[in-house]
């Protein structure tokens, strides 16, 4: 058990510094500052101009909460796909490590990424838009970030997977992380869209969550946002083992045909 | 033919054909605008306002148009860099600003395809009326953009070179460019810090003038506009001059250029 748990944690950190070995701090600070100023600022703006000013903490708050997908999608599914696209996924398949051990400490550290950048977020949507927290179940709110930020994660982890068979994966992270901006009820509230599209909400993280953050700010007590956690918890976790049941089955593939990164 | 202009349409020519084949390329042409096209859409379709129609149709293109010209045609130097090529580059006759101007010209032209499927969505999902486009200035407008672009990209491609956090840092304000460039919203309705920022930014007064030839009221300065973008662009291929030159010059005395 401790020898997983020390793999896990090593796992985890080695990950990390590879990930942003590429980044110089300033690189690192950009997406960290630059990329949430941006992102609120756009959309925020866009809503004010398209709605008026009542409703700027709308898109204020969605937008700092979806932030946390800068990791839990861009940063797990390229610490996953990168094995392949570096050429180390052989070493990875042939290395004697506990492979939900490995899978999962790809994200760890994402997570606790994530959760920072929201609270970036809320930090700059306080400061430009005047985000009023002081009726807020602040509790409640921190329990929905961290839930956002793992479910999110747990998406990561799926595309990850993909990766692995796949050689721009990061044009789905991509697509995705800008997706998330129309579905999740980033921007847009999810009854106003499509049946179809309404549907494809629900069933990708971050609709509960922002959902039931939105009312937390509003001040409803944990007892009344509980469901929409559960439901958030549920898919984070659903989409993190279908990313290791697909990770599974592709090792398990690349060992009877030596295929690996033939894909 | 000179040889720098051969060297330029080869460039252009090599250059739409790697686009062509790359999805990074569809990704920018197609799922950006298209994204971001129906955020705004929808957020335009539930306002109360009337005038709107010019941003939510345009506004999806300009970003893929923006995107392709700076991210596929400026950062095309910070390939080179990722894939090794840029010392070879450097080493052959040609200058590389003639290499850059072939690609980034390349990068613009697909880039213009973004507003086919930004209008398609806003014409045939969204049911926007036709806009009432004043043809002349709005032609003009659409070039003077255009070759805003083109000189951002220009300034912007020496640095990819130079610095490897340079495109971390544009990556990052990618959205924020978006907002002084006035791209779906005016930039007179930002605040008054965020509208100085804007004046700076070359293709934020051509944005004004191109909304405004697509029916947007309120009192037009054609000219002005046009006078204002075109001297901001010249600062910035000044600025592009200068850089490529700082390049060419650490790559001969450090040959560091291309470690990524």
């Amino acid at each position: 058990m401790n020898a997983h748990l020390g793999a896990f944690a090593r796992s985890c950190w080695f990950q990390y510094r590879a990930m942003f070995n590429w980044a110089t701090p300033i690189g690192y600070l950009s997406y960290k500052l630059l990329q949430p100023v941006g992102q609120i600022l756009f959309f925020t703006q866009l809503g004010i101009f398209a709605q008026g000013r009542s409703h700027a903490l709308y898109f204020a708050l969605g937008n700092a909460i979806q932030l946390t997908a800068i990791n839990g999608v861009f940063g797990v599914v390229m610490t996953v796909a990168n094995e392949r696209q570096y050429g180390t996924l052989p070493l990875l398949l042939g290395a004697p490590q506990n492979r939900l051990v490995s899978f999962l400490g790809r994200a760890t550290i994402h997570i606790l990424d994530g959760i920072s950048g929201v609270v970036v977020g809320l930090i700059i949507a306080v400061a430009l838009y005047g985000l009023d927290l002081s009726h807020a179940d602040i509790g409640g709110l921190a329990i929905c970030i961290v839930l956002v930020s793992f479910a999110t994660a747990g998406l990561g982890l799926m595309f990850g997977s993909v990766g692995l068979i796949m050689r721009d994966v990061m044009i789905v992270g991509n697509t995705v992380y800008y997706l998330m901006l129309v579905v999740c009820g980033v921007n847009i509230p999810v009854d106003r869209l499509p049946h179809w599209l309404q549907l494809v909400s629900y069933s990708i993280p971050m609709t509960r969550g922002i959902e039931a953050a939105r009312l937390a700010v509003a001040g409803q007590s944990l007892e009344r946002i509980l469901p929409l956690l559960a439901g958030e918890l549920a898919v984070g976790v659903l989409y993190a083992m279908v990313g290791y049941a697909l990770l599974l089955l592709l090792e398990n593939r690349a060992r009877r045909g030596g295929l690996q990164e033939a894909y | 033919m000179s040889p720098l202009l051969r060297a330029g349409l080869r460039a252009f020519e090599v250059s739409l054909k790697n686009r062509v084949v790359s999805p990074w390329t569809y990704l920018n042409w197609i799922a950006f605008p298209l994204i971001l096209a129906s955020v705004g859409l929808f957020v335009f379709s539930h306002s109360s306002t009337p005038g709107h129609d010019a941003y939510a149709a345009l506004g999806g293109g300009l970003i893929g148009f923006w995107t392709s010209a700076y991210l596929d045609g400026g950062n095309s130097i910070g390939s080179e860099r990722w894939e090794g090529t840029l010392e070879a580059l450097l080493a052959v006759p040609t200058p590389i600003w003639v290499v850059m101007v072939g690609k980034i010209t390349a990068a613009l032209l697909l880039g213009v395809i973004s507003f086919i499927p930004a209008l398609a969505l806003a014409y045939l999902g969204f049911r926007i009326a036709p806009l009432q486009i004043d043809a002349g200035p709005f032609l003009v407008s659409f070039l003077v953009l255009t070759f805003s672009f083109f000189a951002i990209a220009m300034a912007f491609a020496p640095l990819f070179a130079l610095w490897r956090w340079a495109f971390s840092l544009t990556n990052g304000f990618e959205l924020g460019v978006y907002v002084l460039g006035g791209f779906m919203f005016p930039v007179d309705r930002l605040e008054l810090w965020l509208q100085r920022a804007a004046w700076f930014v070359p293709p934020s007064w051509a944005t004004r003038a191109l909304y405004h030839a697509a029916g947007q009221a309120g009192r037009a300065d054609y000219a002005g506009w046009w006078a204002r973008s075109i001297a901001l662009s010249l600062v910035c291929l000044l600025l592009s001059r200068l850089l490529f030159r700082l390049v060419e010059q650490n790559a001969r005395r450090t040959g560091q250029l291309a470690t990524a």
